[in-house]
C-alpha cells in the first residue's frame, strides 16, 4: 500500500494535482510515518505554495534532505535565521551543507537577503564550485560585483567536477526513465534548446525516483524495481553522492562496477538526475517548486512512449549512457533573461532553477561513448563561458566588451529572450536608446510571453518619448500577466511620461507590492517622488533600492539629483562619487558630478569632469553644454562662447543652446548677435518659464541701446 | 502687476464652463505645498472640501461677503492659472458671480491682481493669471486671495465645489539656468 501511494502521490506532483497529491501524501504519512513520507508530504505543500505547512512539518527534522526543505520554506516565510541554521552543519548533524550546491545557494541568498554581502557571496562561489551547472549562483556573484572571470568558473576544474559527476550518474542509469520530455510544444524556438537539470537534494528523492519508476514501468522487466529495489536507495553511495561529499574513491568504484551501456543490468539504486530538455521558458514568474519539478520531471515517457518530442537525449536503454544524467547535485540552472533584481525574488522557488544550455546537436549524439559526455560537458561550459563573460560585463558596465562577447553566440543562441533582453540592457546602458529599442522590440516579438527585462524596454521607451509605443507594450505585458512588477512598471513608465506623477506613482507601488526586491521598481518610485518635488519620499525610496541591492548605480544617481534639488551639494557629490565608481562609464552621472562640484565651487574639478564625459561618450553634447555654462558663470566669456559655437553646430535645434549664447553675447557687448540669438532662442519653443525669462533679459538689454541712441542723437 | 477693475464690462466675463478639465502640460499643481484657509464656514462644508477632489463636496461660507479663501505659500512660488469648479444649476444663488484675486507677500499687502464676473457658470472655470505683457505670464508671490464679492441672484452665501491653482514645471535638471527642448538633448539629460 505504501508503494501505491507514494507512486499516486508521485504522479499527481508530476501532473500538478497538488491537492490530490497532499490528500494522499497524509494517508501515506499516517499509515506509515518516516522521514521519507515526512518529506514527500513537503514537497507536496511546497508545490501547492503552502510552504507554511511544509514549515511545521519538517520542524526539528534532522535528515539533509528534511533540512534542505525546511530551509526552503524557511526561506520562502522569510524566516531567514531559521533557514540559516537549518543549513548550515553542526555537530550534531552532518559537517557540511545539506543539499549541496543548491544548499550553498539557498545559503547565498539567505545571507543576501540579510545583508551580509562576503558570507554571500563566499557560499555563492561554494555552490559553483560544487556545480558549475549552478549558473544563478554566478549571476547572484555578477550583481554583488564579485564574479571572477567565467574562464577560470567554468573552465578546467569545472569540466573535471561535471565529468566526475556525470560519469557517476550513468552507471546505474535507468534508460531514459528519468528523462521528462517536459518539452514545451514551443520547439519552435530551437534557438534554445535548454536542459532542464534538476537537482536532488537527498536521497528521498531517489526513493521517489525509483518508486516512481517502479510503478511506471512494471512490464519492463529491464528496470524493473521491485519493492526490493527501494532498499537499494538507501546505500551509502546514494547518500555520499547525494551529499555531494563522495570520496573520490567510490566515484571510481561505480564506474567500475557499471557495465557501459548495459544498464538493464544495473538498476536500482541509483537515480538519476535527469536532464531535460526545455525549450526557452524564460518566464519564471511560475515560481514553480523545484520539487514539483523534480517530480515532474519523473513522469517518464519510458522508453516505450518516447512520446514527446525532438531532443531527445536517451534514444533507448542501450544508448542511455549517453544521457547526460547530471551530478547529484541536481542544479537547475537557468539561463534567465531576466536581471538578477527580478530573478532573485521569483527564482527563490527554484532555487536557482535553471536550465542548462547546451548544444542542440547533443540529443543527436547518440553515441554511448564518454567522448560524447566529454565534449557535451566542454560544449556546455564554453556556451557558459561566453554568456558568463557578457553577463559579469554588462554587470560592471563594460558595455562594449559585453557586445562584443555577445556577438560570439552562435544565432541560435543570441536570439534566445535572455541573450537579446542582455544585449538591449547594454545598448541602454550605453544611452544608445535607438539600437537597444530595436533589440528589445525583437525580443519581445518572439518572445511576447517573457517579461523579465521589459521594464527596461519601457524605459528606452520612454527615454525616446514614445508615449504610443509605450503604452500598447504596458497593455500587452498587463494582458500576459497582471501579477508581473515588470507589467506594472511599464505602465507607470506610461502614465510618467504624460507627465501624470501621482498614477504613476501608484503603478510603481503596486509592483513594489507584487515583489519587495524588485530594485528597479523602487528607484522608479523615487524618481516620481523627485519629479512631485517630495524629496523626502524620493530618498526614502532610493535608499529602500539601494538596501536591496548597493549596486543599483540609478538609486545612487537618484539620490544625487535629490539633493542637488536640495541644494546640499556636497551630499549630491558624494551620491554621483558613488555612483561613477559603480559604473565608470557614464557621461550622464560625471555631468551631474560636475554640476555638483560646480556648485559647490571645485571648478577646476568640474571642467575636468565636464571634459572627462566629453571624452567618455561623444555622443553626449551635454558636457559641452554644462561646461560653457560654467565658464560663462565663471565670468569666462570668450572661451564660453567658443564652446557653445561649436555646440550649435552639432545641435543647431536646441533653444537652450541659443538662450545662453543670448546672453554670453551681452555680456560681451555683442548685441547683434545677442540679438540675433535672442531670436533663434524664442522661435525654438522654449518652455513658457524660459520664455519669460529670455525676455526679462530681452528687456534689459534694449535700455542700453536706447541709450547709447539718445548719447548720438 | 495689478490689472485695473475698471476694465471693459466685455471682458471681464466669463460665461459657462467646462465639464472636464484639461491643463496643458507645461503645467503643475501648486496646491500641494500650500496653506488653505477661508474667511467663514458651515460645519461640515469646510476648507478640506475644496481640495478632495470631489465634486459633490462643497465649501460653503458663513458670514458677511467678501468671502475669502487664502492659498499661503512658504516661499514665493510663480502661478499661472486658477481654476475653480463652480455649477449654477446645481447652487443657483449660491453661486459665485463677482471674483477677485489678489496676491501679496501677506495679508497686509494683498494686491488685486485680477477681477472677474461669473455669469451662469456650470463646471470648470480657469481664470489664469498673466497679463498682458508677455514678460507677465507668471505671478510671482507668496500668497493668493480669492475673494467672493457677491454670489448670483445677490446670494449671502457661496459655494465652491474645488479649486486648482497651476504653476510652471521647474527643471528637472537642477541648477541650469534653461530648460532642454531638443530630443538629443532631452535623452542625455537624465538617467531613469
Amino acid at each position: 500500500m505504501e508503494n501505491l501511494l507514494a507512486n499516486c502521490v508521485e504522479k499527481n506532483l508530476s501532473q500538478f494535482m497538488f491537492t490530490n497529491a497532499i490528500f494522499f501524501c497524509e494517508r501515506l504519512l499516517a499509515e506509515f510515518p518516516s522521514e521519507v513520507n515526512l518529506q514527500l508530504l513537503a514537497r507536496c505543500y511546497l508545490s501547492n505554495s503552502q510552504a507554511y505547512s511544509a514549515y511545521y512539518i519538517l520542524k526539528g527534522s534532522k535528515t539533509p534532505q528534511s533540512r534542505y526543505l525546511f530551509a526552503f520554506s524557511c526561506f520562502k516565510l522569510d524566516l531567514l535565521g531559521e533557514a540559516e541554521t537549518a543549513l548550515l552543519p553542526s555537530e550534531d548533524n552532518v559537517d557540511e551543507v545539506p543539499g549541496g550546491a543548491a544548499g550553498h545557494y539557498l545559503l547565498g541568498l539567505v545571507y543576501r537577503y540579510a545583508g551580509r554581502k562576503n558570507s554571500s557571496i563566499e557560499q555563492f562561489r561554494m555552490a559553483l564550485s560544487f556545480d558549475p551547472l549552478c549558473w544563478e549562483a554566478y549571476r547572484e556573484l555578477c550583481s554583488l560585483g564579485a564574479a571572477e572571470e567565467a574562464s577560470t568558473v567554468f573552465g578546467n576544474v569545472a569540466f573535471q567536477r561535471l565529468q566526475e559527476t556525470f560519469v557517476t550518474q550513468r552507471i546505474n542509469f535507468s534508460e531514459g526513465a528519468n528523462i521528462n520530455q517536459l518539452t514545451d510544444s514551443d520547439k519552435a524556438s530551437r534557438d534554445t534548446s535548454l536542459w532542464r537539470t534538476e537537482h536532488v537534494p537527498g536521497e528521498n528523492q531517489q526513493d521517489l525516483k525509483i518508486r516512481q519508476l517502479g510503478a511506471d514501468i512494471p512490464p519492463d522487466t529491464d528496470r524493473q524495481l521491485n519493492t526490493n529495489g527501494w532498499d537499494l536507495n538507501t546505500p551509502s553511495p546514494v547518500i555520499s553522492q547525494v551529499l555531494d561529499a563522495p570520496p573520490p574513491l567510490l566515484h571510481k568504484n561505480m564506474l567500475r562496477s557499471a557495465v557501459e551501456g548495459s544498464l538493464m543490468s544495473v538498476h536500482g539504486g541509483r537515480r538519476i538526475k535527469f536532464s531535460e530538455e526545455m525549450s526557452a521558458e524564460a518566464t519564471e514568474g511560475s515560481g514553480r517548486r523545484r520539487s514539483a519539478r523534480i517530480a515532474a520531471r519523473k513522469k517518464i515517457p519510458m522508453s516505450q512512449s518516447f512520446g514527446k518530442d525532438s531532443y531527445r537525449l536517451h534514444l533507448s536503454p542501450s544508448e542511455s549512457n549517453c544521457v547526460p544524467s547530471l551530478s547529484s547535485m541536481i542544479e537547475k540552472c537557468r539561463i534567465q533573461s531576466s536581471k538578477e533584481a527580478t530573478t532573485s525574488g521569483q527564482s527563490i522557488s527554484d532555487i536557482g532553477s535553471s536550465v542548462d544550455d547546451e548544444e542542440n546537436k547533443n540529443p543527436s549524439e547518440s553515441s554511448p561513448d564518454s567522448s560524447s559526455l566529454i565534449s557535451g560537458i566542454s560544449e556546455v561550459l564554453n556556451l557558459l563561458r561566453i554568456l558568463g563573460d557578457g553577463h559579469r560585463h554588462l554587470l560592471m558596465y563594460n558595455c562594449q566588451e559585453a557586445l562584443l562577447v555577445y556577438q560570439k553566440l552562435s544565432l541560435k543562441q543570441y536570439n534566445t529572450h535572455w541573450v537579446l533582453v542582455q544585449v538591449g540592457k547594454a545598448y541602454f546602458e550605453l544611452q544608445d536608446y535607438f539600437n537597444a529599442d530595436s533589440t528589445f522590440t525583437l525580443a519581445h516579438q518572439k518572445y511576447p510571453y517573457a517579461l523579465e527585462g521589459m521594464d527596461t524596454y519601457s524605459t528606452v521607451l520612454y527615454h525616446l518619448k514614445e508615449e504610443m509605443r509605450l503604452g500598447y507594450l504596458a497593455q500587452e505585458l498587463i494582458s500576459v500577466d497582471r501579477l508581473s512588477p515588470e507589467s506594472w512598471c511599464a505602465v507607470g513608465n506610461c502614465y510618467s511620461l504624460r507627465k501624470d506623477h501621482d498614477s504613476a506613482l501608484k503603478m510603481f507601488k503596486r509592483a513594489i507590492q507584487l515583489n519587495e526586491r524588485f530594485t528597479y521598481a523602487h528607484t522608479l518610485c523615487g524618481h516620481e517622488f523627485a519629479a512631485l518635488e517630495d524629496f523626502e519620499g524620493a530618498e526614502r525610496c532610493y535608499r529602500r533600492a539601494l538596501s536591496i541591492d548597493t549596486r543599483h548605480y540609478n538609486a545612487w544617481y537618484g539620490l544625487g539629483m535629490t539633493y542637488l534639488h536640495l541644494e546640499k551639494f556636497e551630499f549630491a557629490e558624494h551620491q554621483f562619487q558613488l555612483a561613477l565608481k559603480i559604473n565608470p562609464r557614464s557621461s550622464v552621472i560625471m555631468c551631474y558630478y560636475g554640476i555638483a562640484l560646480h556648485e559647490s565651487k571645485k571648478n577646476d574639478e568640474a571642467l575636468n569632469m565636464m571634459e572627462k564625459a566629453k571624452l567618455t561618450d561623444a555622443k553626449n553634447p551635454l558636457p559641452k553644454y554644462y561646461k560653457a555654462n560654467i565658464l560663462a558663470s565663471l565670468g569666462d566669456y570668450h572661451k564660453a562662447q567658443k564652446v557653445l559655437e561649436e555646440l550649435k553646430e552639432c545641435a543647431p535645434q536646441e533653444s537652450s543652446v541659443h538662450a545662453l549664447l543670448f546672453n554670453i553675447y551681452k555680456q560681451l557687448k555683442l548685441y547683434d548677435k545677442a540679438v540675433l540669438h535672442f531670436g533663434t532662442a524664442l522661435d525654438l519653443n522654449p518652455s513658457p518659464s524660459d520664455a519669460v525669462k529670455i525676455k526679462a533679459y530681452m528687456e534689459r538689454l534694449v535700455i542700453p541701446d536706447e541709450l547709447a541712441m539718445e548719447e548720438n542723437l | 502687476m495689478a490689472t485695473e477693475s475698471s476694465e471693459s464690462e466685455e471682458e471681464g466675463k466669463i460665461r459657462g464652463g467646462n465639464d472636464k478639465l484639461i491643463i496643458e502640460e507645461d503645467l503643475r499643481e501648486m496646491s500641494k505645498n500650500a496653506a488653505w484657509s477661508v474667511s467663514s464656514c458651515k460645519p461640515g462644508n469646510g476648507v478640506t472640501t475644496l481640495r478632495d477632489d470631489n465634486l459633490e463636496t462643497y465649501w460653503q461660507s458663513d458670514g458677511l461677503q467678501p468671502h475669502l479663501i487664502n492659498i499661503q505659500f512658504q516661499k514665493k512660488v510663480k502661478l499661472q492659472l486658477v481654476v475653480l469648479y463652480v455649477d449654477f444649476k446645481l447652487d443657483e444663488s449660491y453661486t459665485p458671480s463677482k471674483i477677485s484675486i489678489r496676491a501679496g507677500d501677506g495679508f497686509h499687502n494683498l494686491k488685486e491682481i485680477k477681477s472677474v464676473e461669473l455669469v451662469k457658470p456650470t463646471g470648470w472655470v480657469c481664470l489664469s493669471l498673466s497679463g498682458t505683457d508677455p514678460r507677465e505670464t507668471f505671478v510671482n508671490t507668496f500668497m493668493l486671495q480669492i475673494a467672493i464679492l457677491s454670489n448670483h441672484l445677490n446670494g449671502r452665501d457661496t459655494h465652491i465645489r474645488q479649486i486648482k491653482v497651476y504653476g510652471p514645471r521647474p527643471n528637472p535638471i537642477p541648477r541650469q539656468p534653461f530648460q532642454f527642448t531638443s530630443m538629443e538633448f532631452l535623452t542625455y539629460s537624465t538617467l531613469r
